[in-house]
């Protein structure tokens, strides 16, 4: 039977509140004063004859003179010299990395204008994240420093240089320490290169400090394996994941990887083998990954770790841990020990705690379940972060003493995302060379004399190695736009190294160590820009042999008293789990306008961070969403809005890092509130949930939320079911009841030659935002905004909805109205939920609705299938968005290129160098929309054409495929039957989003398939 | 009925009037400029005559010389000035004839056999090998040594040449003058008219003042102002009507024809930087168009080519023949870009970007892709841009409008024999409609998105 289960788009639907249904009444967003002009006073206003002539006449004369203007000149300047490569009109790409993944750059006349994964990556394979995605915009950004600084005045690299030498020399000759601190460095010249300096000044060590720290499981591998480094885990490789407040999907290490490896085995091909991993998430604040879980249980931060040691003692470790006081994850803990020991070999337990006992008993639990060789690889580590929050506290007390002269930031910012700002600042103030590798006037290099600005990372050579024996070569795709100078470079120059040149230093070095053992020269590593010895493949079984178990009994004490300590203050006290987000992760891309204005993949805010919590619980504090509260720790407190959050554990509050940028730039500055103040230090590593008090602040902060716009009025447009149903009957939960006559108001369209469509695995979507992303860039969508966000006047053509359906305390579905009331009034907890990502786009329906009501055909049907829209025919009357069932359209409120409003992103000359030049920009009064990427259709079919040869399959890819890390969205011919999209839009999952209105949608989307058992359902 | 056909009759008059004056303006001014025109093609014409006629003077064969000369010699030489190899003013008197023969036969051959004198001049030009010309016989070599001392010494009478090349200048600056002409010829014939006005008062005052005298008795007809005419014209609702409507219908097609050329440039003709000539380089030298517009065939934009292209042969071509031995002002421009001194064959490190004008100026909303269109559709050059062969100066030839292209996607077939991609298009296209024409249209090559994205 097909599941007449509810979704909501959030809770104002949920509880369907006043507001939201003022909302929803009207055609527009906004209501327009219609009625005020047509009322009495309107009509009879004294002088609208009068006011009607003056416009007119002042229109009429504006439109002529308007008309007198003669043609511009315009001035057509070839190259003087052309490079050999360019030529004008046609994209180059080159090979480069960022952060250890390999990515492709797209220049055009010498600009990188967009940045694709390389197939050749073991990381992402030719996918890239939301965030690599966007730190292309990084490059033309106009708060970077453009000329290097000393003492806070603009100055030449030479004077730059003699300083520096000289204090360098005056601190070696007083036996003062040098500190160079970065975060984590995995470049093999960088490395050698600060060896270098270390040779020359030997008092000189490099502390690594990540600002969301790994420490916690660096510890833990230091005391299980002797080595500390992260393990290069394999998600692809188990059948049964349990995560404890891990959010792997999201943000965790490595998220682009895992997301690929994730959906490995929840994909069509793994389902059509009727394979499905299983995947358990127990956290606090509703995370991305824990909304493509199977089962989520919502657990305090306090009980997490006691979690893992029932765990551990049921899994066989010994021990004995307290009972759960939640019952629910008891439960769900004895179920899941049971489903982890039948997947031995082929399980992962994972933790995002960064306290090492906590971790220690991970490992523990995981050598017990063969994870170790299988779904672990410990052998090839991952060097992705290798800072250590203990060293940098001994080195904030070893400034405080006045011991350390000189020091260098490198990729650092502590002044803001440390946990002791003031102890830093402090310090620092005794240091008397303080060097900045920044490349804007940050928090920190505000509090440097001498800032050495570097360049944008595809300005730049280098390399990287973000998993043993995987290198990755950065190679620089535009001359610096600026005045800045590499750090290494800086670094060679005042160490006097016998190479003073980057370039050559890091060809030097592959030459010699990297590149024999590849049998790759050093030209053919700059065109395939990945070496990979090994990295990836299974590790040696024997490896889970050699993992010994510690002794857990010492892990088990700390975390006992950890937890007692969090959960002292009983009711009074909430516990606050500080996470990264997704778009902005550590607060390093706070200035990129595309990551602001990402929504986050849950709570879908932008411009914002917030306090997460639960309705009930917020309820119990005495405020409501966007009230202003007080969250106050023991040193530390901020004001931020709260946010409800379905799903957030009772008694428990969740904040990002990230936000409260006062350096940022332009964009970045004064968004939301920092909260890394409120890590803890404790048994050596940075905690990440600490005891809170939170109380109303007075006022109220509206949140620019996306997702109650554009109501669906509460059609069904989700389609679910579980993957015991799938297995009996593939078509389940599709709503196909056999064939229903149709009827059609309008003639068939005749196409000939290809018909364009699209596939999406709403089981492979995790929601990421990484299409989102990839669709701004592409197709030139402008940012609007924080204040026009809440006017519902994004512009993104692809949004990822995110919908949830809600449990009752049994765990069973609702499925209808009346029992949602009860919910939301009754004692539910709300914190069993469901989500679901549902990426929507335009749906090029081949019997549009939107293309009938446009009343000056600016909307028009192609003959390959796709829904044209002609801005430049346009008058804007928005009946089109009106009639949209799908509500995809967007309209151009303003002229984002040409208004100094929006000076964040398109207004700017500079960062309008980032535009796709195949792409108009839409002027004011248009409506827009995703157009399936029809300049690469164009410009595939076309080189299809020049080669003489048909076309092939997924040679033409739209944006949001071509990065999407988990190949969710697939495009092509629906002409082509052996196309990948054809055999997608057969499989029996396929549907369509209101087929029931025969619209005729080009885009199919496949079941969502969760693999929850009969007893969990129950 | 009356006033209107009076009002004809005087405004047909005037009409007349004004318009066989300015025609019979324009015709004298025409004749006068295609006079000049002509004058300046005279003097130029014999001063380029009697360049050769001198030279004919001096030796009987250089005229032959000069020929081969101008074909096998020029990419590497010039008289008066050192280009890849040495200045050859003075050769013969230099070098021994018999000497030469062999080194222009086969240089390497010369060099191989120890000749000092050839050795150091070949280590002297670093080492390049001059081209041997077996192919030249004896009698060749010494035409061609004869036009170059012709050449050499041409400088007393290229001093008469450039004279006439300043005649030819000035020729052409007198079309300049023509303007002032005719300003002056207007000024005349207002004076003429004037004049006759005047002339008819007086005759009329002696009219009448030899009526009066013969007796005859003038009836003083009442003339009516011109404002009280004006005045009773104005009340004519009938003319009023038919002036309104002939004013608006005036106006209209004024306006409509307006408003469809707004923003159409057909003919547009920019003065541009550098008088490069498309006549020059694509019809009388053939070069073929994708030598300089690569990027036709595989990008979108055509491309101006960049000044390196053009130095591939104004390295050494620099028409100084035609400017008195010195390089082509025009050419110059290209050295000045690139900041390149052809005596040292330097670059500087100041070079400048040449800024061409813009001629074809599609609006940003419309995509156009020439490699579609050139390499795919196999269209001439011409068919859009015109008889650009013979263009001295490039103007926008196709108007560039919407409908101009739609026009053509519509009438023209699709080039798609022997191209795999359109195999299965055509012939689902067959299947559909069986002998109708394959047009571009046909295909959706005139969906608004296909151009507009």
């Amino acid at each position: 039977m097909e599941s007449n289960k509810k979704y909501w788009k959030g809770l104002e639907e949920l509880k369907t509140t006043p507001e939201f249904v003022e909302n929803n009444k009207g055609e527009f967003a906004e209501s327009l004063p219609i009625e005020e002009i047509l009322s009495d006073a309107g009509l009879k206003a004294p002088t609208p004859r009068r006011d009607f002539l003056k416009a007119m006449g002042f229109g009429l004369g504006a439109v002529t003179l308007a008309a007198c203007q003669k043609a511009p000149v315009h001035k057509s300047i070839p190259y003087l010299i052309k490079p050999e490569e360019v030529t004008p009109g046609v994209a180059n790409y080159y090979v480069s990395s960022y952060k250890g993944h390999g990515i492709l750059v797209k220049t055009r006349e010498g600009r990188p204008i967009k940045l694709e994964g390389n197939p050749a990556c073991i990381l992402g394979e030719g996918r890239l994240d939301a965030v690599t995605q966007a730190s292309i915009l990084d490059l033309y950004d106009v708060s970077k420093l453009k000329d290097p600084k000393l003492d806070g005045k603009d100055a030449t690299w030479a004077s730059v240089d003699t300083f520096v030498k000289g204090e360098l020399n005056k601190i070696q000759a007083g036996g003062k320490k040098i500190r160079i601190v970065s975060s984590t460095v995995n470049s093999p010249s960088t490395n050698k290169v600060i060896a270098d300096f270390v040779a020359k000044y030997p008092n000189t060590r490099h502390v690594q400090v990540d600002a969301v720290s790994y420490s916690g499981i660096l510890g833990a591998n230091q005391a299980s394996f002797g080595r500390a480094v992260l393990p290069h885990y394999h998600f692809d490789r188990a059948d049964v994941i349990v995560s404890f407040g891990a959010d792997f999907l999201g943000t965790w290490i490595s998220p682009l990887e895992f997301n690929r490896q994730y959906v490995v085995n929840r994909n069509l091909a793994s389902l059509k083998n009727k394979k499905m991993s299983r995947h358990v998430q127990f956290e606090a604040g509703m995370s991305m990954t824990g909304t493509n879980a199977d089962v989520r249980v919502a657990l305090k931060p306090s009980e997490e770790g006691l979690a893992l040691l029932n765990l551990y003692a049921v899994l066989g470790g010994g021990g004995s841990a307290p009972k759960l006081s939640n019952a629910k994850a008891a439960t769900a803990l004895g179920l899941v020990a049971k489903e982890l020991l039948a997947a031995k070999g082929r399980a992962l337990v994972v933790s995002g705690s960064n306290d090492i006992a906590t971790q220690t008993i991970v490992n523990n639990i995981n050598t017990l379940l063969g994870s170790y060789g299988t779904t672990i690889d410990i052998t090839n580590p991952s060097y992705q972060y290798l800072g250590n929050d203990a060293d940098f506290v001994t080195l904030i007390a070893e400034m405080q003493r006045g011991e350390v002269d000189g020091i260098f930031f490198l990729d650092s910012n502590p002044a803001y995302n440390s946990v002791l700002p003031k102890e830093f600042a402090e310090g620092l103030y005794k240091v008397k060379l303080k060097v900045s590798f920044s490349e804007r006037l940050d928090e920190t290099a505000a509090l440097c004399n001498v800032i050495a600005p570097v360049p944008h990372f595809l300005e730049t050579w280098g390399d990287a190695n973000a998993v043993a024996g995987y290198y990755t070569i950065v190679q620089p795709t535009i001359n610096p736009v600026h005045n800045t100078r590499q750090a290494e470079q800086s670094l060679l120059i005042w160490s006097d190294n016998a190479i003073k040149n980057y370039y050559q230093y890091v060809k030097n070095n592959w030459e010699t160590s990297i590149l024999p053992g590849a049998g790759l020269s050093w030209k053919q590593l700059l065109q395939t820009g990945v070496v990979n010895s090994g990295a990836g493949a299974n590790a040696p079984a024997a490896a889970s042999n050699a993992a010994p178990a510690v002794n857990a009994g010492n892990a088990a004490q700390a975390i006992l008293a950890a937890s007692a300590a969090l959960a002292k203050g009983g009711e009074s006290v909430t516990e606050l789990t500080i996470y990264e987000s997704v778009g902005l992760r550590d607060g390093s891309y706070a200035n990129n306008a595309w990551l602001q204005e990402l929504p986050d993949p849950v709570s879908k805010v932008t411009w914002d961070n917030y306090v997460a919590l639960n309705p009930k619980y917020a309820d119990k504090l005495g405020v409501t969403e966007f009230d202003l509260v007080e969250v106050k720790a023991d040193n530390y407190s901020v004001v931020l809005p709260v946010l409800y959050q379905p799903g957030q554990a009772i008694g428990t509050a969740s904040i990002a890092v990230g936000y409260g940028r006062t350096k940022a730039g332009k964009v970045g500055d004064e968004v939301g509130k920092n909260a890394y103040p409120f890590l803890k230090l404790q048994n050596g590593s940075l905690q990440n949930a600490v005891a809170v008090t939170i109380s109303a602040a007075g006022g109220k902060r509206e949140l620019a939320q996306t997702q109650t716009h554009h109501s669906y009025e509460g059609r069904n447009i989700i389609r679910e079911t579980t993957f015991n149903k799938y297995v009996q009957d593939p078509h389940s939960g599709t709503g196909k009841h056999g064939e229903h006559p149709t009827y059609d108001l309008w003639p068939e369209h005749k196409q000939i030659g290809h018909s364009w469509v699209m596939a999406i695995d709403l089981n492979a979507c995790t929601g990421c935002g990484a299409c989102v992303v990839a669709c701004n860039v592409e197709n030139n969508i402008p940012v609007v905004g924080r204040d026009e966000v809440i006017k519902r006047r994004e512009m993104h053509w692809i949004r990822i909805d995110r919908y949830y359906s809600f449990q009752d305390d049994q765990g069973a579905s609702l499925t209808k109205e009346d029992q949602i009331g009860d919910l939301a009034e009754g004692d539910s907890t709300l914190e069993d939920v469901t989500v679901i990502n549902q990426p929507m786009l335009c749906q090029h329906c081949d019997h549009a609705p939107c293309e009938t009501v446009c009343p000056v055909i600016a909307t028009m049907h192609s003959s390959d299938g796709l829904n044209h829209m002609a801005y430049n025919r346009c008058v804007g009357t928005r009946y089109c968005a009106n009639n949209c069932p799908y509500k995809v359209r967007r309209f151009n409120w303003f002229n984002y290129w040409n208004d100094s409003r929006f000076d964040n992103y398109m207004n700017n000359e500079f960062t309008q160098l980032v535009l796709n030049p195949d792409v108009t920009t839409r002027s004011r009064g248009v409506m827009e929309k995703c157009t399936m990427c029809i300049q690469r259709i164009q410009g595939g079919k076309l080189q299809a054409k020049i080669e003489k040869r048909p076309l092939r399959d997924l040679e033409i890819q739209t944006a949001c495929q071509q990065t999407c890390p988990t190949n969710a969205i697939i495009f092509g011919d629906r002409f082509d039957p052996n196309s990948a999209v054809s055999k997608a839009l057969g499989n029996e999952r396929t549907y369509y989003v209101l087929e029931e209105l025969n619209v005729q949608p080009g885009i199919g989307y496949q079941t969502k398939v969760r693999n929850t058992t009969e007893a969990q359902q129950a | 009925m009356r006033s209107i056909s009076l009002f004809f009759r005087s405004v047909a008059k005037s009409l007349f009037l004004v318009s066989s004056l300015s025609i019979g303006i324009h015709a004298y001014a025409q004749n006068n400029t295609d006079a000049n025109a002509a004058a300046g093609q005279a003097t130029s014409g014999s001063a380029a005559a009697g360049a050769p006629v001198v030279a004919a003077a001096t030796a009987g064969d250089a005229g032959a010389g000069g020929a081969i000369f101008k074909q096998k010699c020029t990419s590497c030489h010039a008289i008066d000035r050192a280009v890849v190899g040495p200045a050859l003013k003075g050769i013969s008197e230099r070098r021994d004839r018999e000497w030469l023969t062999k080194w222009i036969k086969n240089s390497q051959a010369l060099i191989a056999s120890g000749d000092p004198e050839a050795v150091k001049l070949f280590n002297e030009y670093n080492k390049l090998v001059m081209t041997p010309f077996p192919e030249l016989s004896d009698d060749d070599i010494s035409n061609i040594l004869a036009f170059i001392d012709a050449e050499a010494n041409k400088p007393a009478e290229a001093a008469g040449g450039a004279g006439t090349a300043e005649g030819g200048a000035e020729g052409g600056s007198e079309q300049g003058v023509s303007d002032w002409m005719l300003g002056g010829i207007i000024v005349l014939v207002l004076v003429a008219l004037f004049v006759i006005l005047v002339l008819n008062r007086v005759i009329k005052t002696l009219e009448r003042l030899l009526l009066q005298k013969q007796g005859v008795v003038v009836e003083e007809v009442e003339s009516e102002s011109t404002a009280v005419r004006f005045r009773r014209l104005a009340k004519n609702k009938k003319f009023v009507g038919f002036a309104v409507l002939l004013l608006v219908i005036f106006l209209g097609s004024v306006g409509w024809k307006a408003m469809w050329e707004t923003g159409v440039h057909q003919g547009y003709q920019p003065e541009q930087p550098i008088k490069y000539s498309h006549e020059l380089h694509a019809g009388t030298l053939k070069i073929d168009c994708q030598y300089c517009h690569f990027g036709a065939y595989k990008s979108k934009n055509a491309s101006i080519p960049s000044a390196n292209v053009c130095m591939n042969c104004h390295n050494y071509v620099t028409a100084s023949d035609k400017y008195n031995g010195e390089t082509s002002p025009e050419i110059a421009k290209i050295y000045k870009a690139l900041d390149y001194d052809p005596q040292s064959k330097t670059y500087g490190d100041n070079p400048k970007p040449i800024q061409w004008i813009r001629i074809h100026n599609l609006p940003d909303l419309a995509y156009f892709n020439h490699s579609q269109h050139v390499t795919v559709a196999g269209i001439k050059c011409q068919e859009c841009h015109g008889p650009i062969q013979g263009m001295k100066e490039v103007y926008q030839y196709a108007p560039l409008t919407m409908k101009w292209c739609i026009n053509c996607h519509k009438t023209k077939d699709v080039n798609y024999k022997g191209n795999a991609y359109y195999d299965k298009i055509v012939a689902v296209h067959d299947q559909l409609k069986k002998g109708v024409q394959v047009t571009p249209a046909i295909l959706g090559g005139i969906e608004c998105g296909k151009c507009h994205y």
